[in-house]
């Protein structure tokens, strides 16, 4: 098995890397000295995404809290909806103004079909039963979001 | 300019990208693992609620949409270590060749 991931790595560094690297032996002579492939860090994407997360449990557990009340009724948290909306706006702007950062945008794009999603369930009406998966989607995806903006800081602090 | 060898300097480089390769892999896949086994729970919880008639048709319907989305989102977060770690390998193989 392990033989197997070897020879794999290894056809992976022969066939697509090493002749990169080689031709790119001559940009480096000629000073250009390394090889960006995915956008920088970004303080901002990292803070709005966070808080996301964290307003969107805020709601989980009101709903919690209030399931069979008015405050738990998709008319009264409309407003939620709109700020939700705002927000992964300004997110998704952001990201896609930063070159090489088309993973970051594409997963933005997701999480917004999300909340549109969870709307559309909300307006059937949420039950007990709904929450769990609900909050494991949406953490799954914030978890997921901040755990490629932090590999992007590359090792610095 | 000193005269360079080969070999020596190819296997230097594949050396180099090996270990940067080698180093991010089981990292992602520990992650990617215990994170789609969630995913996994959560498609079996729905269609358990399904099965019961405790959840309709386009209720477990969404539900999946909302799981393929955060599956999709953790799937593209394995390609971008995954090129992250490219990228890695590819600067540590021309930082042999700028001390060569």
């Amino acid at each position: 098995m392990d033989g197997l991931r070897g020879r794999g790595v290894e056809t992976l560094l022969r066939r697509y890397l090493l002749p990169l690297a080689v031709s790119l032996m001559i940009l480096v002579m000629s000073g250009c000295v390394s090889v960006r492939l995915v956008a920088d860090y970004d303080e901002q994407v990292d803070a709005a995404v966070t808080q996301f997360q964290r307003k969107m449990e805020h709601f989980l557990v009101s709903l919690e809290r209030n399931i069979g009340k008015d405050e738990a009724s998709y008319a009264h948290n409309t407003r939620f909806y709109d700020d939700l909306r705002v927000d992964l706006s300004s997110m998704r702007v952001r990201a896609a103004a930063i070159p090489d950062n088309d993973i970051t945008t594409q997963q933005l794009a997701l999480l917004s079909n999300s909340v549109t999603t969870l709307e559309k369930l909300h307006r059937l009406g949420i039950s007990a039963n709904d929450i769990p998966p609900i909050r494991t989607a949406l953490n799954t995806s914030c978890t997921a979001i901040l755990k490629l903006e932090l590999a992007k800081k590359r090792g610095k602090p | 300019m000193p005269s360079i060898k080969v070999d020596q300097l190819v296997a230097s480089m594949l050396q180099a990208a090996k270990g940067e390769l080698a180093q991010k892999w089981p990292e992602a896949k520990d992650y990617a693992e215990a994170e789609f086994r969630k995913i996994g729970e959560m498609i079996a919880y729905i269609e358990a609620q399904r099965t019961l008639n405790l959840m309709s048709d386009e209720k477990a319907r969404l539900h999946l949409e909302m799981q393929k989305n955060a599956a999709c989102t953790l799937l593209l977060t394995v390609k971008g270590i995954g090129s992250l770690a490219v990228e890695a390998a590819i600067n540590a193989a021309l930082d042999v060749v700028k001390t060569a």
